[in-house]
């Protein structure tokens, strides 16, 4: 557990020296549905740091995944450009692209999306398998609770379970930029707890940068900053000079 | 092993049974292609091999006599020529002791020491001729065998009207003789007919031809070979004292011809029938690759978010494709070696090679290797093509509806409300999967075109000799005499004992010429009132022989570009050999030959004759007795040259051909089977499970698993019903096709199409239907209903 006077010691230098790792300017996304098209984000200027633990919050449909995908590299903006050392994401060639998901993402995804037929530790194995520097397998499944399950199918699984699969996976990529889509939505009070101080601790000791979607705004109190979108576009950055730790929120 | 390959293995373990169908239907087309070019190769380099170890000649001059000395002569003109043989040719009746049977041969001489010589022999038994006996014989290997004759017993054979008794020394083929056929016959009868070989000096003996021959045959040099006409035409220019009867270039020669045609006829099958199977396999392994990587979406969603390439998962997939290339190409091969040697061993018993055995070829096998993986990848590739496309984001959100509405028909809102909900279930399933319904529609017609060919195939054969040997050749016997007979010889024969009835028969060889058109064929004249002989139209009809002019079979008309009512030129190599015109007066089918009918006293006529004939028709009594009686007094007759039996030419022809094409038709069978099982089972099991909530909810609402079977079933049914009524038609053309291919002048195959035909088919596709649905049965037995509901996919 890490004492408040170990926090501050972490998270002041962040504040004071800041390393921009992608820079966002005007992202705008449209999706083009036969005749109409749809403006699902708009002009998000925003610039990310590292080791800054990010809160994504705003309502079902205001754009969280879609911004979400676009700095994963899973998607393209369609207007403006993302910025990761000096190269821009929305214009990267496709093999750059995967190499920048390979090596510096890490993706919990917002319905698990695990592959049916492979165990825990399989599932895992598949992202382990084309890392540069990856976690042991087991270790990261220990670290989500899950040692005891590293040979089930995800059909042996409950969600919370399967959800916990995923985050290990991501996990144990060792990236350098953790993106969680709604890393808790699945998890009862305990355990989604054990998981934001797992999140936050990797973004605070290992030097990562977190992003997590979350509708539950007290998940934002762990937050450097909290970012509100609606309709796509960002209305409020909120910036927490005390982020709290795991322990201290409720919900 | 990567963690992906062991999904890839458990993915195999779960879908075994489709695999297995996908890999058949590709196994069987790689193994029909290495069949049938291993077949291929096998007999053209065994023939290639064995033409050139017997000097195989590459042409024939027929002559009354000519002395040896005049021949060479005028040989030594025609320095392309650049080896010949003259020798004695003539045919032969056989007397077997204890063989009641009627046997005929060939009988031609050989030098009487050993030396390679054109239309050289291979032994296989005994020796050559020795120096201890004048009357030493070599018989034709098959014939010896079939009667049992070892070197070291006596025969008997009327040679020249008598009765020489001569001692084997030696069994033999050549390879003039690779197909044998006896007079008129289409298929080899070696119990019947054989091929016996004389000393020189023997047969000049007793022909009576002491430095004289009546046949040439010689090998030419390159250049001239391919297009020996003008020379042979020389030939027999300069040879026309001696009575020539006509040059026969090889590509003419009876044996020769058969052979090089039935290997054509292997390469055009060779050409069909694989890319049939392949087609029919990629679209089946594309439609299953398309509905694997469908379902997968969002897993190469996942996979390329977590930093694989396109690459790396396009590869993952196309392992899937390779995979069964892989081993539809293994197994492909060696099922095509196997088949190869079965389908080789068939074709020993008709075509007489030294040794035809099947070889392994590498590169046939290769080659079938490489389609089979070109087929899998291409069908694999084309499958997983569009969701490779996808970006990340995209692939992982739930598939875009597919056209959901409503389909075409239900705006035909009375029709629509004459079918029941799962008629409707049925036909929005075939309409909203096009392609699907489309390739299980290709498939089952594929699968009909095997059937109908196959059955059309032999229903020809049964066709063919029903109307050859039923309708148009009455006869109980067919004498040939040496050489033209006056008309005494049929009141003769009319008093011989058993012979119920008589007819003359006169055979002119002739050329046949139409402006630029000309054939070499010939004209049978038979009495006009004949019953022995009735030549028939298609149907079956009765026509009558003119009193003047010809009645010409319609292929031979067809090649000489003349109508009935047209004019043809004819010079005829009989009688005084003058050229004459004569009208085609009407044309007839037949399915034998080339036979050109005319009336016997106008034929005589014609060629400067009165009342000559060269061969007789009788029938017979019903007494046994009388006709073994009768047999043996036509063994001993003078003058003739042969006698066949019309039921030893049927046997013949049913035991040897229905026989062996039955076995054929057999694997025909069994190789459709597989296109329509692999075919229904892939599109039904894809379907239960794209629509698994679907069949869960039935099960829930209380339907049985057999209900629930009952609608796929229907839907699978209907596709393959239609695909098969499509078919027929098809398959008719394809086999109208394959004969057309096989069809020569010799030998034409009818086209049969009856009720029977398509029934059997409609049948049989019923059957592989309901063969594949059993398993889809057995999948819905064992579907896990609440999983069903509750997964998302
Ligand atoms: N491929 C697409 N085509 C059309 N519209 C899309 C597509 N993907 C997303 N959208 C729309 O974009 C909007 C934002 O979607 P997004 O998934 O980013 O929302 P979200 O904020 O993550 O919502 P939630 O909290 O429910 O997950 C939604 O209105 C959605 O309908
Ligand atoms: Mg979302």
């Amino acid at each position: 557990m890490t004492t408040p006077e170990e926090r501050d010691s972490t998270s002041l230098p962040t504040a004071t020296r800041k390393e921009v790792l992608l820079q966002l300017s005007g992202v705008g996304r449209t999706y083009q549905m036969g005749e109409v098209s749809v403006e699902v984000l708009r002009d998000v200027t925003l610039d990310i740091y590292r080791r800054e633990l990010l809160v994504l919050v705003g309502p079902s449909g205001s754009g969280k995944t879609t911004l979400l995908n676009i700095i994963g590299g899973l998607d393209r903006a369609t207007n403006g450009s993302v910025l990761f050392e000096r190269e821009d994401l929305s214009t990267m060639n496709g093999r750059a692209l995967t190499k920048y998901r390979r090596q510096i993402v890490g993706f919990v995804f917002q319905f698990y999306n695990l592959v049916p037929n492979l165990t825990a530790r399989e599932n895992v194995m598949v992202a382990t398998e084309i890392s540069r520097e990856p976690m042991d397998v087991a270790d990261a499944l220990a670290l989500v609770g899950l040692e005891h399950r590293i040979e089930h199918f995800p059909s042996q699984m409950s969600g919370g379970e399967q959800q916990r699969v995923s985050i290990a996976r991501a996990l144990a990529k060792n990236p350098d930029l953790l993106l969680c889509d709604e890393p808790t939505g699945a998890l009862d009070f305990d355990t989604g707890k054990r998981v934001l101080e797992l999140l936050s601790r990797t973004a605070r000791e290992l030097n990562k940068t977190v992003i997590i979607i979350t509708h539950n705004t007290a998940i934002g109190e762990l937050a450097d900053r909290v970012i509100r979108l609606r309709s796509g576009e960002v209305v409020e950055v909120k910036e927490n000079a005390h982020p709290k730790s795991a322990e201290e929120i409720v919900w | 092993m990567s963690t992906l390959d062991r999904k890839l293995l458990r993915e195999f373990r779960a879908t075994w049974i489709r695999l297995m169908a996908i890999i058949s239907i590709i196994a069987v087309g790689v193994a029909v292609y290495v069949e049938l070019s291993s077949v291929y190769n096998n007999i053209s380099l065994t023939k290639d091999e064995y033409y050139a170890q017997c000097k195989m000649a590459d042409f024939s001059v027929e002559l009354k006599k000519a002395p040896l000395t005049e021949i060479d002569q005028v040989i030594e003109d025609f320095p392309q020529v650049t080896e010949f043989r003259s020798r004695i040719h003539f045919f032969a009746t056989v007397d077997l002791d204890g063989v009641s049977d009627l046997l005929n041969g060939e009988v031609l001489s050989l030098p009487d020491e050993d030396s390679a010589v054109v239309n050289d022999i291979v032994l296989e038994r005994g020796s050559y001729f020795t120096g201890q006996r004048d009357n030493e014989v070599i018989i034709h290997d098959a014939f010896a065998r079939y009667h049992n004759l070892r070197p070291g017993t006596w025969i008997h054979l009327i040679l020249n009207n008598r009765r020489q008794e001569l001692f084997v020394v030696g069994t033999a083929l050549s390879s003039e003789f690779v197909y044998l056929l006896g007079p008129g016959a289409v298929t080899p009868d070696p119990k019947h007919f054989g091929v016996f070989y004389l000393k020189r000096s023997f047969a000049e003996d007793v022909y009576d031809f002491r430095g004289a021959a009546n046949q040439v045959i010689g090998r030419l040099s390159p250049p001239v070979r391919d297009r020996p006409d003008a020379l042979l035409q020389l030939l027999d220019n300069r040879l026309s004292t001696y009575g020539v009867y006509g040059t026969t270039p090889a590509r003419d020669q009876l044996s020769n011809r058969f052979l090089t045609e039935e290997i054509e006829g292997i390469a055009t099958f060779s050409n069909i029938l694989p890319f049939i199977f392949l087609s029919v396999a990629a679209l089946v392994l594309n439609i299953m690759m398309t509905r694997w990587t469908e379902q997968q979406r969002t897993i190469v969603g996942v996979l390329k978010a977590l930093g694989y390439s396109d690459l790396q998962v396009g590869w993952h997939f196309l392992k899937l494709g390779l995979m069964i290339g892989f081993v539809g190409g293994v197994v492909g091969a060696v099922l095509g070696f196997v088949l190869a040697e079965f389908v080789t061993s068939i074709y020993a018993q008709f075509y007489e090679f030294p040794e035809l055995t099947n070889r392994p070829y590498p590169s046939a096998m290769l080659v079938g290797m490489g389609i089979s993986l070109a087929c899998a990848l291409a069908g694999a590739a084309y499958g997983a093509r569009k969701v490779l496309k996808l970006r990340p984001a995209e692939a992982m959100r739930p598939k875009p509806p597919a056209a959901g509405g409503a389909i075409l028909l239900e705006r035909f809102t009375k029709l629509w409300k004459q079918f029941g909900f799962s008629s409707r279930l049925v036909l929005r399933s075939v309409f909203r999967n096009r392609f699907r319904t489309l390739a299980g529609l290709f498939a089952a017609m594929m699968g009909t075109c095997i059937l109908i060919t196959g059955f059309m195939m032999q229903a020809s054969i049964v066709m063919l000799i029903d109307f050859q040997f039923r309708l148009v050749q009455r006869s109980d016997r067919d004498l040939v005499f040496k050489d033209e007979q006056p008309i005494d010889a049929l009141y003769e024969i009319r008093h011989l004992p058993g012979v119920d009835w008589a007819e003359p028969v006169l055979d002119v060889s002739c050329t046949f010429r139409n402006g630029p058109y000309s054939h070499r064929s010939g004209i049978q004249g038979i009495v006009t009132s004949s019953v022995l002989t009735l030549p028939r139209d298609e149907a079956g009809n009765r026509l009558r022989v003119p009193t003047s002019g010809l009645l010409m079979s319609r292929r031979l008309a067809e090649i000489l570009h003349v109508k009935p009512g047209g004019y043809v030129e004819i010079e005829p190599t009989r009688g005084d050999r003058r050229v004459r015109k004569t009208q085609v007066v009407a044309v007839a089918d037949g399915y034998l030959g080339l036979s050109t009918y005319a009336d016997f006293e106008f034929l005589n006529s014609f060629i400067g004759e009165e009342n000559t004939l060269t061969g007789a028709t009788l029938s017979v009594s019903r007494s046994p007795r009388e006709v073994r009686e009768l047999d043996r007094e036509l063994k001993r007759l003078p003058g003739v040259q042969s006698t066949t039996a019309r039921q030893d030419s049927i046997d013949n022809l049913t035991e040897t051909v229905i026989e062996t094409q039955s076995i054929l038709i057999y694997l025909l069978i069994g190789f459709a089977g597989v296109i329509f099982f692999g075919s229904v089972l892939n599109s039904s099991l894809i379907n239960l499970a794209e629509r698994a909530p679907e069949a869960a909810t039935f099960r829930v609402l209380g339907y049985g698993p057999w209900e629930v079977g009952m609608l796929y079933l229907r839907e699978s049914m209907v596709v393959n019903l239609v695909g098969t009524v499509l078919g027929i038609p098809l398959g008719y053309l394809l086999s109208v096709a394959m004969t057309e291919a096989y069809g020569t002048d010799l030998f034409r195959i009818p086209v049969v199409i009856t009720n029977a035909i398509v029934i059997k088919t409609l049948l049989l596709s019923v059957f592989f239907a309901l063969a594949a649905h059993m398993f889809v049965q057995r999948s819905i037995h064992k579907m896990d209903w609440l999983a069903a509901l509750k997964v998302k996919e």
